[in-house]
């Protein structure tokens, strides 16, 4: 499979604190690999700075070869790295599917003058028909058009994922998807992160829940104060003794 | 398209059954309807709280008068030259004022709407000083004069054409991009929307749509005087889209119908005091009512 | 040269009341966040209060100035236990408070324009209408009194936020509302206070300025510009900001006022082009916060 993504020597601080210090990492096609890492590890960061919202320290990150450092957030976006947010960040007053339509934003390609003078029609309708289609694939279709704020949290949790889809990316960054969801629902959301995935979309998660992960994860990697400390197949993440360590505390007793 | 086509016919028909005097509040209710549609869009849906929106007003008529009649340019042109300033002092003040989060573009635009005052008052023979321009009258348009019912049909056709391309926008990703802005920037960005740019454009958009009908605005009572275009009206305009209901077409409509009308119930009582009436509605209608008066109505309906 | 000396104390008066202006701002925005236009009404308040205290009953100028910035203190707390308590409570989003205290703008005008007629009120100078000449500088009495206030409330606010355990508590707010709110800081004690705090320091500007212009009811909206734009090019981050940026806006009006070709009614476009220069080139203006 090949990369789509290449992380080297990323880091970023704050002041005097180093949030994320000197990471590698590589995401491929069709992967789903997954984030883990105590409170405060650097994640978050992490992704904050894959997407453009923070400037990065020093580094280098490649997406289909192309530096996205110094990008702006929304020409991230455009060039197909989609991303969720931790806590959930609807538009608030708009319908679940003119949500979702948002997130289509940059694969409209209608000028003003021609929505204007009425000729943007056609592509609105192709657009919202497909937006339905994201909604009905995380499950949503019944709320496709009610308000946003009637939907439940983990049903916003969902709507985070179709928006994101929306914008057809070739990278998905999920931001602990899983958070405050009920057992049904994390093993509903796993069946869909495996259906963006069997897409052929590259899929970086976050996820604190190793029970989540573990299954579904095709790699992990593994962060402790904003450094890598394990890189691998999830069985051999989970065995290895820095992880140990960092989740359970250094003073813990050995298994 | 037809219901556009309907609507027309309604309002410039109703004209026709009106005499003068009525004809003249009708006219007026009917650019206050279409500013406060345009403001609504800016502030409503896309979020930026801006005071200029009555100053472009004030460009688009004045800049009509003294290129027809101080320049002698033909009417298409001297249009067209009017949209241009617009869109120009738009983008100048736009540009910066919307780079950061905040309240910028409210500061930078009540400075242009002040200035747009000095400007005018001391502009000399080219904007006429303190008394403004007065005397002109509308070209004739193919040989013919349009006056009386027949002005007020090309305001009801201003209304109706300012309503549907707003309408058709707000439809539309970039209405949606607005609304994302205004909701959530950080969001709006990581979907790959320019924020940024959204704003710029609403500002431009909505600020060369004020133009227009301030153009329309300057043969109704073919005169331009500095004191019209005050910053008085900004807020005015502001209080209209608050009470009626900020980011609905509707509430709009409502808003402007409302306190444009109140006045002339309100002067027996209060004289011309109003302004401290409508002070009082906005930050009553702020504290209890924030979705409008079109929030009422919603609620009443879905009982 | 002479005439430069005068026209710097001239501008330095001037620059005074804006940075007043922008101190205003500056004491609601940062515990709060809020950016409150009514600050410029505030100040047309103090003019008013010294008119009708001063003037009008003719009383001695400490006690009258005592009494007009006690009177807008109230005016700032009560705006913020009415206006702008309710909605921080319900959690409404940051820009209902500022639109109803826009809202305020037009009520405390309006009601100033309906108790008093629409003609420019004296006020009268705090030590009479004469000059001071120290060597080369020189200027009226009352520019070197609006410079000596200025500089003693800048300096107060500065010790008050750097030295003082309440200060800290207004720092604490402004960084972190709940963390705030853990640490036992009465955060609506602290709201109210910065209101009424920066109600007392425009109208302060408001007092000073006022002999040179009048007390007028329309006199709040220019006053709210210059001191925005004072806090813009001078920065948030710190308390001299406002100061700074209040002198340098003053001094580039009095120069194009003295010696640009232009109606001196255009000096009133100063703000805007400062305010746009800054946004362009320096958003976080000359002094930047230390982190």
């Amino acid at each position: 499979m090949n990369v789509i993504l290449e992380v080297r020597g990323l880091s970023k601080r704050f002041g005097g604190l180093t949030a994320v210090h000197n990471l590698d990492f590589d995401v491929r096609e069709g992967e789903i690999l997954g984030m883990i890492g105590p409170n405060g590890a650097g994640k978050s960061t992490t992704f904050n700075l894959i997407a453009g919202t923070y400037p990065a320290t020093a580094g280098d990150v490649r997406y289909a070869g192309e530096r996205l450092l110094g990008l702006p957030p929304h020409r991230i976006a455009a060039r197909g790295v989609m991303r969720t947010f931790q806590h959930n960040r609807p538009f608030a007053g708009m319908r679940v599917v003119d949500n979702v339509l948002v997130g289509a934003h940059t694969r409209f390609r209608r000028r003003l003058w021609s929505i204007v003078l009425g000729g943007a029609r056609e592509e609105e309708m192709r657009q919202r028909e497909r937006a339905l289609e994201l909604v009905r694939f995380v499950g949503l279709g019944e709320q496709a058009n009610a308000d946003v704020g009637t939907l439940s949290f983990g049903q916003g949790r969902l709507l985070e994922i179709a928006r994101a889809l929306a914008g057809e990316p070739r990278l998905i960054l999920l931001d602990e998807p899983a958070a405050g969801l009920t057992p049904a629902e994390c093993a509903r959301l796993a069946d869909i992160i495996r259906g963006i995935a069997a897409r052929g979309i590259a899929v970086l998660l976050i996820e604190h829940d190793m029970h989540f992960l573990l299954p579904l994860a095709h790699r992990v990697v593994a962060l402790n104060f904003g450094a890598k400390i394990a890189d691998g197949p999830p069985a051999a993440v989970r065995a290895h003794r820095a992880v140990m360590d960092a989740y359970l505390g250094s003073h813990a007793p050995a298994q | 398209m037809i219901k556009g086509a309907t609507a027309f016919i309604v309002l410039a028909g109703a004209a026709f059954f009106m005499g003068d005097y009525h004809n003249d509040v009708y006219r007026k209710l009917l650019l206050w309807i279409t500013l406060a549609l345009g403001y609504n869009f800016l502030f409503g849906i896309c979020g930026q709280v801006a005071f200029s929106h009555f100053a472009f007003y004030g460009i688009g008529a004045y800049s009509i008068v003294i290129f027809l009649f101080q320049f002698h340019l033909p009417f298409p042109v001297a249009v067209l030259c009017g949209i241009a300033l617009c869109v120009f002092f738009a983008l100048a003040v736009a540009i910066p004022s919307t780079r950061l989060e905040g309240f910028y573009l409210a500061l930078a635009t009540l400075a242009l709407g002040q200035l747009f005052i000095v400007v005018l008052n001391e502009g000399g023979a080219v904007t006429g000083g303190t008394g403004g321009i007065a005397n002109y009258r509308l070209p004739e348009i193919f040989g013919f004069q349009l006056r009386g019912p027949w002005y007020t049909a090309v305001i009801a056709l201003l209304v109706v054409a300012t309503y549907l391309v707003l309408v058709r926008l707000d439809r539309s990703w970039f209405g949606r991009a607005c609304r994302a802005v205004r909701d959530n920037p950080e969001a709006a960005a990581a979907m790959g929307v320019n924020v940024a740019r959204t704003k710029v454009i609403a500002f431009t958009l909505t600020s060369a749509l004020a133009g227009v009908a301030g153009m329309v605005y300057a043969f109704v009572d073919n005169t331009v005087n500095p004191p019209i275009f005050g910053i008085d009206n900004a807020f005015l305009l502001l209080f209209m889209v608050i009470v009626g209901g900020a980011g609905r077409h509707a509430g709009a409509v409502i808003g402007a119908t409302l306190l444009f009308l109140l006045p002339f119930w309100l002067s027996p009582l209060v004289g011309h005091h109003q302004a401290l009436v409508f002070g009082v509605l906005v930050v009553l209608a702020i504290l209890l009512q924030p979705a409008g008066l079109v929030g009422i109505y919603d609620r009443v309906v879905r009982r | 040269m002479q005439d430069f000396f005068e026209l710097a104390v001239g501008a330095a008066a001037s620059g005074c009341i804006y940075g007043l202006i922008g101190l205003a701002y500056l004491l609601v925005l940062r515990p709060t966040g809020i950016i409150n236009f009514a600050v410029g009404e505030w100040a047309m308040l103090g003019a008013f209060g010294g008119y009708v205290l001063l003037t009008t009953y003719e009383w001695p100028y400490p006690l009258g100035m005592a009494v007009a910035l006690a009177f807008v203190f109230l005016v700032g707390w009560a705006t913020e236990r009415i206006v702008v308590r309710p909605l921080v409570e319900k959690g409404a989003p940051l820009l209902a408070p500022i639109l109803a205290l826009l809202g305020m703008v037009v009520v405390y005008r309006e009601t100033i324009s309906a108790i008093f007629p629409p003609d420019p009120m004296p006020v009268p100078y705090a030590f009479g209408m004469g000059r001071l000449e120290l060597g080369p500088i020189a200027g009226t009495y009352q520019s070197f009194f609006t410079i000596g206030v200025t500089l003693a409330v800048f300096i107060a606010t500065w010790l008050f936020f750097e030295r003082t355990v309440a200060g800290k508590a207004f720092e604490a707010v402004a960084l972190h509302r709940r963390a705030a709110a853990l640490m036992g800081i009465n955060l609506s004690r602290v709201m109210a206070l910065s209101f009424g705090a920066g109600a007392v320091v425009a109208g302060l500007g408001g007092l000073l300025v006022a002999p040179n212009t009048s007390a007028h009811y329309l006199m709040g909206v220019p006053l709210a510009i210059q001191g925005f734009t004072a806090l813009v090019i001078g920065g948030v981050g710190r308390v001299a900001g406002p100061l700074l940026g209040g002198l340098l806006l003053a001094l580039a009006e009095q120069l194009t006022v003295r010696y640009a070709p232009i109606p001196s009614g255009y000096a009133q476009g100063m703000p805007l082009a400062l305010l746009m220069v800054f946004l362009l080139l320096r958003p976080t203006g000359l002094l930047r916060a230390r982190s």
